[in-house]
Parts: C-alpha cells; structure tokens; sequence
C-alpha cells in the first residue's frame, strides 16, 4: 500500500507529516507551557500544509489564520494570565500509563481498521465537483456557503457572537 | 315485624363510630369517652332489645343476609350477619355487659390520664365481640375473633408502664394465639372440605346434621379438635388457661367484660354454633366433656389457695367455663350457653365488685383485707349476691344455670358428674374463703397500712369508703341480674333451651341433681365458714398436716414451672441455637457480602474523585474495550 | 494516499487523546483537544477528495468545525481565566468539585 512512486507531493507529505508528528510530540513532552504552544503553533501550519496537498486552499488559509493565529494568540494569553509552576506536578504514573494505554490501544484499533478497510476508487464527484476539478476553491466553497449551507453558516455566526459575548462576561472581572 | 332484625348490622357499628370518633378526638376531651362511649354502648343494647323482642315472635325465623365479597372463578366467598336466637342472645348479654362496664367504668378509670382511650378500645372491643357474635360464617368470625384478642392484648396491656401488664398483656396474646392457630387450620380444613367450600354456619349445620357421610369421621374429629383447641386457648381452658389469671393486670373493669363475660365465653360460643361438627363426632365430644370437666375441677381447686382477690375470680372464671364446655361435650349445647348467660351476669358482678373493692383498699390481696362490710354496704351486699349465684344456692342464677348442666351429666357421665359436684363443692368453699377474708372479721394488721394510705383516709374515720354512684349502680343491676336471670330456665320449664334450639321445650326434673348441688354447696359454704370464719387456725392446720398440698394449690400445680421448663427453656435454648446460626452463619455471610460491598464501593469510590480527568480516562478506556470487543466479534465469526 | 492520511490523522488524534487525558495543566489540556479536532479536520479535508464521492462539503465542513473549535477556545479560556481568578491554579487535578 506504500509502494508508491517517490514524487512532489509524496515527499511535500512526509515531510508535512515529520513536523506534524514532531510538533505534537514535543507539545507533549516539552516542559514549559510555552514551548508547548510554539510546538503545538508548528503542527498547525503543518497541518496548513497538508491542506494545500489536499487542494483545499481555503482551510489551509482559514487554518493558517485561526489556528496558527488566533488559537495560539489566544493560549499565550491564556498563561500569560494564568500562574504556571510547571516544576513540581507530582507523578501519577498509574494514570499517566493507563491514559497511555488507552490512546496506544485505540490507535491500534484505528490503525488495524484502517488497514483491513478496503477503500474503493475514487468515483464521480458530489456536490460541489470534486477539490482538484474546479478551478477557484475559494470561490466554489463561497458559492455553497451561501447557497446549500446558508442555514448552518448563519446558526455559526449566531454561535460566534454568543462564545464572544459569553468569553467577555467569563473573563470580565466580576463587579465589586 | 322483622325490621330490627334485618337493620342488626347496625350494632356493631355503633361501637365501631364510637371507637373512631374517640380515637379521632384524642385523650384531651376526657369527658367524651364517657359519654361518648356510654351512649353507644346503650344505642347498642337498645337495638339488641329491640331484636330480641323481636325474637320472641312467634314466627320468627333465623335471618340471614350476606353479600359477595370475594369471587374467585367458581367460587364465591359472601360474609354477611345472621340473626338467630343463640346471637340475639348473646347480643343481649354482650351490650348488657358492656354498657354496665362502660357506666361503672367512668367512676373506677376517673383518675387515669388515658380514660378516652381506654374507651376507645372498649368500643372497639364491643365492636369486635358483635361482629364475632353477628358472623355467618367461620371465616368473618375468625376475623372477629382475632380482632378481640387484639382488644384483649390492647386492654390487658393498658397500663403498660407495669412490666407485670407488660408481660401479661404478651402471654395472653401468645399463648391465646397458640388456639387461634389451630382455629385457623381447622378452618381451612373445613374450607377443604365441605361441598362448594361453604363456611357459612348454616351450611355447617345442613352438612354435618345430614349425616350424609360428605365428610369422613376422622376429618370431622380433626377439625371438631382443632376448633375445640382454638376454643381452648380462648377460653382459658386446660391446657391454655395460663393466660387468664395473669390478663387480671388489666383494669378491673375490663377483667369483667372482656376475661369473665364475653371474649372468654366466645370458645362456648363458637362451640355451640359449630356444635353440629363435635354431635358428628363422639371422640371429639368427648374430649370437649372430660377437658371441660378437668379444667372445673382443676381451676376451682386452684382458687382455693389464691391470695389475689383478681386471681381467684379468675380460676374461677377458668373453672365455670370448664362447666359450659363440659355441658357441651355432654351434648347440651343450650345448657353451656345458659350457664354462660347467667355466668355472665354474676362473674362480672364479682369482678365488678372486686374492682370497687380495690379501688377502695388499693390491694388485691385477700389476706390483707377483712371486716368490710360495715363500711361498703352495697358492694358488699352485691359481692354476697354474686358469690351465692357462683357458689350456686337456689334461687340465684348460678344454681338453675349449673343444674342444668349436672342433670345432663347425670344422664349421660356418673364420673363428669362426681367431677362437677367436687369442682361445685371447691367453688363454694373458695367464694366462702374470699368472702369472709375480705368483707367479714375485723381489719387486719397487715391491712392497716393499706387502709391509712393517704386517699383512703380523706374518706374518714372508716378508712376504706363505699365506691361512686356510677360504680355501685352496675353492680345493684348486675346483682339483679344476677337473681333474676337463672328462671328464663328451670328444671321444670326449659323455656330457653327451646327457644334456643327450636325443638320442643323439656322438663328435665332431676332431683338427684337438685339435691346433690345443693347439698355440695351448702358443704361447701359450711366448710368455709368453719374454717376461715369461725376460727382462723384452721388452714394453718391443714397447711401443716399438708404442706405439700398447699404449695401445689398455691403454686397452681406448677404449670407455669412446667411450661416455663419445656416450652420457654426449650424454645429459649432452640432460639440460641437459631441466634448463633444467625449471627456467625447467616450473619457472617451478610457481613461478608456487606464488608465485600464496601470495599468494592470504597474502592469505586477512587475512582469517583471528581477530577474530570479521571472520568473522561475511564470513558476513554470503556470506549476502547467496547470497540475492541466490537471488532473481536468481527474477528471471531 | 487515503491511509496515510489517515494512519497520520489517527497518530496525531491519539497523541492528543493522551495529552487531554494525561496533561495537569488545563491550557495544555486545552491544546491537546485543538489537536484532536485538527485530527478530524484533516481526515475530512482527506475524504473531500479521495473519499467515494469527492465533494467540498468535507472543506465546508472542517471550516464549520474550524469555526467551532475558535469559539471553544475562547470559551475554555475564558473559563479558565474565572477559574483561575476564583481558584488559582489550573491543574485539572484540583477541579474536582464534582465530587462534592
């Protein structure tokens, strides 16, 4: 199933794929909360990355945007105002081996139905034409935006504003 | 003509009304359970009059009126009321009975804290004992018969800070329910037994007369026994009586309605409904005539060496009662209810006038008393009436009543009849004993404190004083009563026994009975004199000559020891035996299931430590193994 | 290319599910769920165009969950800033009010 031939996009994968993985292991593994997020920055515009193999240029931009910016914005300012004595967090071996246990044993079921799934070709495309047939990505996600999804699209926007309003009232200092 | 009759459901509901509204009222309207309970009792005696009058028609036939209660496929279970001669009777004597106790009891419970209460449960009680009495069919009057045993433990246990009531109040309720058992099976077996399974008494009375062979001899013996026994433990007879002479805790008041007048009558009562079962079997009759027989004579010698005024009454009660199931046995069923008619009257009278006796020297005991007569006139008169009527002299109720019975005993059994004439004989003598120990001579020392006690002095010079008008006028009525009601029956006019029984009316003039009962009474009354009235020596003679004697009377053949040894030694050392199975066995396994539930609960407990990491792990690590054994299958098959 | 997408996809999910579930610090906690939901993202994005039927809803829907997770992150934060002005700390450890 590996055996393909070494080109452009398969080695623009693995080394998309390298950083991703890398990221997220030193987010886990880093001591200082910080480091975490810069790691964890790099796994965003690695996954931006893979976007754009994917021939889906908007996410990769919308990811770019929210997630290497805003999202990681948002976490140095989370620990800026939060208080981090990362130095002395006492041990829980038994729960850190069984959260272990648990995350490895479900990648090998993911892994093991990946494997055994038979993923048929490639057939006709669905709404929208398929990623790599049309032209301007962005274009074609607006026109179904508005179009097919205007309904979801405008129930997020009512979402937004009410995280927004929600996320001040939360972090406002309450009123003497 | 009949509408008394048919509106008879009403009398128990009156006490019934009673009951509720002073149980509603609660115990601070102390006059309302006098009067409250008063009036019911008379509404009730009124209407029983009105019945009985009715009664007397010429044409007045047995009526019943009974509804469905329970249908089952098939089967039909009714209840309803049944108005005879034999329950308009005893309607007479129970709301006669009743209302005296319930107008004396206003003198004599006056300065209890609980008086509407202890009315409550006299209405109850009379309601119980109507609806007993009322019944068409075993079943409603074991229900009836159930609910006065509770009344009786309700009533006997009334002064429960006494451990002595206490612990009365349980032996009447356990050892009257070892009876109430056997009623029960023997019920059941009927149920069993009888075509369409009937348990009506007129359907007992068709099948069991018919002789038709519908029910075998020996199923017809058991169940006769079995009844018989349910009897027994209600009617204080051998071997149950043990129960009767400790229920002598209860007020006084109550020892005359419930344990000498009614519930204690109920056993005769029952037998004579059923009596169509025991004229089927010899065997059973017979058993009922001899432990009748036993138990008069048993008791009545009991009673001699009784020093608790109460108790001889009791053993005394004991012994009558003895008589009526005697005369039953005999095959006499009118003659043991007539003498429960008459014995009604004058037990209660001497209760009665115990009470107020006690209530006047504030103690039971009889050696402890002496010369009251001057000082309580009217008690005493009526006390003498009672003891004349028990000790049965003619032309007191009790003679015609225990005439009867001895000429039937006389036909039928030489030896039940030498057996009554020597329980007669103790009779007279023990109700001489009392007599002249608590109302004749002089006050005695030992009574000196009893008599100087605070409340008895405010009534003057003569320490002790006559009881309240409400509490003397009963006993003026009862001792009325007490004469009068022996004639409704004599040898020469079986006027009651016809009309009970419906036959034909039979003189059965028998003057060896006649004159043997006189004559065992009059022996009996002399020997008393002679030996506690003239000189006082004399039991203290006889006591030396044999002491032994005395000790067993006194000690009351030492049932009690008896049973305290086989029964409540053995049940006791079973019951430990039981207990420790229980406690290391049963008890060890619980303990281990209980400890084993704990640690488990400790141990999820951890788990449920509130920290959301800890649950979503969990959910994580369920999530896995559900997909796991999800894909296992998938694997497997 | 689907599985590697996907085997990638479920590496980077997994190691965000231990970083949720093992991580003490909440904002860390907090990033491991950003992981977990970009885990999903890419296998959608993947889908959109090896899946049976190559579509841009897959893109559609990883915007929307995109868009989603923003308004999470600024909920969580916010929420963690009021707890830590309340509590002072954010160790998941000490959130266990639930037990009470």
């Amino acid at each position: 199933m590996f055996n393909v031939e070494v080109n452009g996009p398969f080695v623009a994968f693995f080394v998309f794929a390298a950083i991703m993985i890398g990221g997220a292991v030193l987010m886990i593994s880093l001591e200082k909360v910080v480091h975490m997020v810069v790691s964890m920055a790099a796994v965003f515009l690695g996954l931006a990355g893979m976007y754009v193999l994917l021939d889906a240029e908007f996410a990769a931009f919308v990811q770019v945007l929210i997630y290497a910016g805003a999202v990681s914005i948002l976490m140095v300012f989370g620990i800026m105002m939060t208080k981090h004595n990362a130095a002395k967090e006492p041990v829980r071996p038994l729960h850190e081996t069984l959260a272990a246990v648990g995350a490895l044993s479900l990648f090998g079921l993911l892994f093991y139905a990946i494997r055994q799934t038979d993923i048929p070709e490639t057939g006709a495309a669905g709404a929208g034409g398929a990623p790599g047939a049309v032209t301007d990505n962005t274009l074609a996600i607006g026109e179904l935006l508005y179009t097919g999804y205007i309904v979801p699209f405008e129930l997020l926007s009512v979402l937004l504003t009410v995280a927004f309003i929600g996320a001040i009232s939360l972090a406002k200092k309450e009123a003497e | 003509m009949d509408f008394y009759t048919k509106s008879a459901w009403v009398i128990p509901l009156i006490p019934l009304a009673a009951f509720l509204a002073l149980t509603a009222l609660g115990r601070n309207y102390r006059k309302a359970g006098v009067i409250i309970g008063t009036f019911a009792a008379l509404a009730s005696f009124a209407m029983s009059v009105l019945v009985l009058v009715e009664r007397f028609g010429q044409d007045a036939v047995d009526y019943n009126y009974s509804f469905d209660w329970i249908r089952i496929s098939g089967y039909t279970l009714e209840i309803g009321f049944e108005v005879t001669n034999l329950t308009a009777l005893m309607l007479i004597v129970v709301t006669f009975v009743a209302l005296l106790v319930n107008v004396y009891s206003a003198g004599y419970m006056k300065n209890d804290e609980r008086i509407t209460v202890f009315y409550g449960y006299i209405s109850l009680f009379t309601f119980s004992m109507l609806g007993l009495v009322l019944s068409d069919n075993m079943l409603s009057l074991y229900i009836f018969w159930e609910l006065v045993g509770v009344c009786s433990f309700l009533l006997v246990g009334f002064w429960y800070t006494k451990p002595a009531a206490k612990a009365a109040a349980k032996k009447a309720f356990i050892v009257t329910r070892i009876g109430d058992a056997a009623l029960l099976i023997g019920i059941l077996l009927l149920f069993w037994y009888m075509p369409d399974h009937a348990l009506g008494f007129t359907m007992i009375e068709s099948v069991f007369e018919g002789q038709g062979g519908i029910i075998a001899t020996g199923i017809t013996t058991v169940i006769a026994l079995l009844i018989f026994l349910g009897a027994v433990g209600k009617s204080g007879q051998f071997p149950l009586h043990v129960w009767l002479p400790d229920a002598m805790e209860g007020p006084t008041p109550i020892s005359a309605l419930i344990h000498a007048a009614t519930m204690v009558a109920a056993g005769v009562y029952l037998l004579a409904r059923t009596f169509p079962i025991f004229e089927a079997s010899l065997f059973a009759s017979d058993v009922v005539a001899y432990v009748g027989g036993f138990t008069a004579l048993f008791a009545a010698t009991i009673a001699l060496a009784q020093n608790d005024l109460k108790r001889v009454l009791a053993y005394s009660t004991i012994s009558q009662l003895g008589y009526m199931f005697m005369a039953i046995g005999l095959g006499s069923w009118t003659g043991g209810i007539f003498h429960l008619f008459t014995h009604a009257f004058f037990k209660a009278l001497l209760f009665l006038a115990a009470g107020s006796v006690i209530h006047a020297v504030h103690t039971q005991n009889i050696q402890e008393m002496g010369g009251l007569h001057a000082r309580m006139r009217i008690t005493t008169a009526t006390f003498a009436v009672g003891a004349l009527a028990l000790a049965g002299i003619p032309p007191l109720a009790g003679f015609w009543s225990k005439d009867a019975i001895m000429a039937v005993a006389l036909e039928q059994n030489l030896f039940l009849f030498a057996v009554g004439l020597a329980a007669a004989l103790c009779t007279a003598l023990y109700m001489t004993r009392v007599f002249v120990l608590v109302f004749l001579g002089k006050p005695k020392t030992g009574s000196e404190g009893g008599l100087e006690s605070p409340t008895v002095r405010a009534g003057g010079a003569g320490g002790a004083k006559e009881s309240p008008r409400t509490m003397t006028l009963p006993l003026v009525v009862l001792a009325l009563a007490a004469i009068a009601a022996g004639f409704v029956e004599t040898p020469w006019n079986g006027w009651l026994g016809g009309w009970l029984s419906g036959e034909e009316a039979v003189a059965h003039v028998s003057p060896a009975a006649i004159i043997g009962s006189i004559a065992v009474a009059a022996a009996g009354i002399y020997l008393g004199w002679r030996f506690y009235g003239s000189d006082r020596t004399r039991p203290a003679v006889v006591k030396e000559a044999a002491p032994w004697l005395a000790r067993l009377l006194e000690r009351k053949y030492y049932v009690d020891e008896a049973y305290e040894f086989v029964f409540v030694r053995g049940l006791r050392a079973l019951g430990t035996l039981l207990g420790a199975f229980d406690t290391y066995i049963i008890g060890g396994l619980v303990k281990l299931a209980g400890s084993a539930a704990g640690i488990s609960g400790k141990m999820a407990l951890r788990l449920q430590n509130g920290s959301i990491g800890t649950y979503s792990l969990a959910a994580v690590i369920g999530m896995v193994v559900l997909a796991a054994a999800i894909i296992g299958r998938r694997l497997l098959s | 290319m689907l599985p590697s997408y996907l085997t990638l996809a479920a590496i980077l999910f997994c190691i965000g599910l231990y970083g949720a579930l093992a991580k003490r610090n909440a904002i860390i906690v907090l990033l491991s769920l950003e992981l977990m939901l970009n885990a999903v993202n890419l296998n959608l994005i993947a889908f959109s165009k090896y899946g049976v039927v190559p579509s841009l809803t897959g893109q559609i829907f990883s915007v929307f969950t995109i868009t989603v997770a923003a308004a999470e992150a600024a909920v969580a934060v916010a929420v963690l800033i009021a707890l830590f002005r309340a509590r002072g700390t954010v160790d998941v450890e000490h959130m266990n009010a639930m037990r009470r």
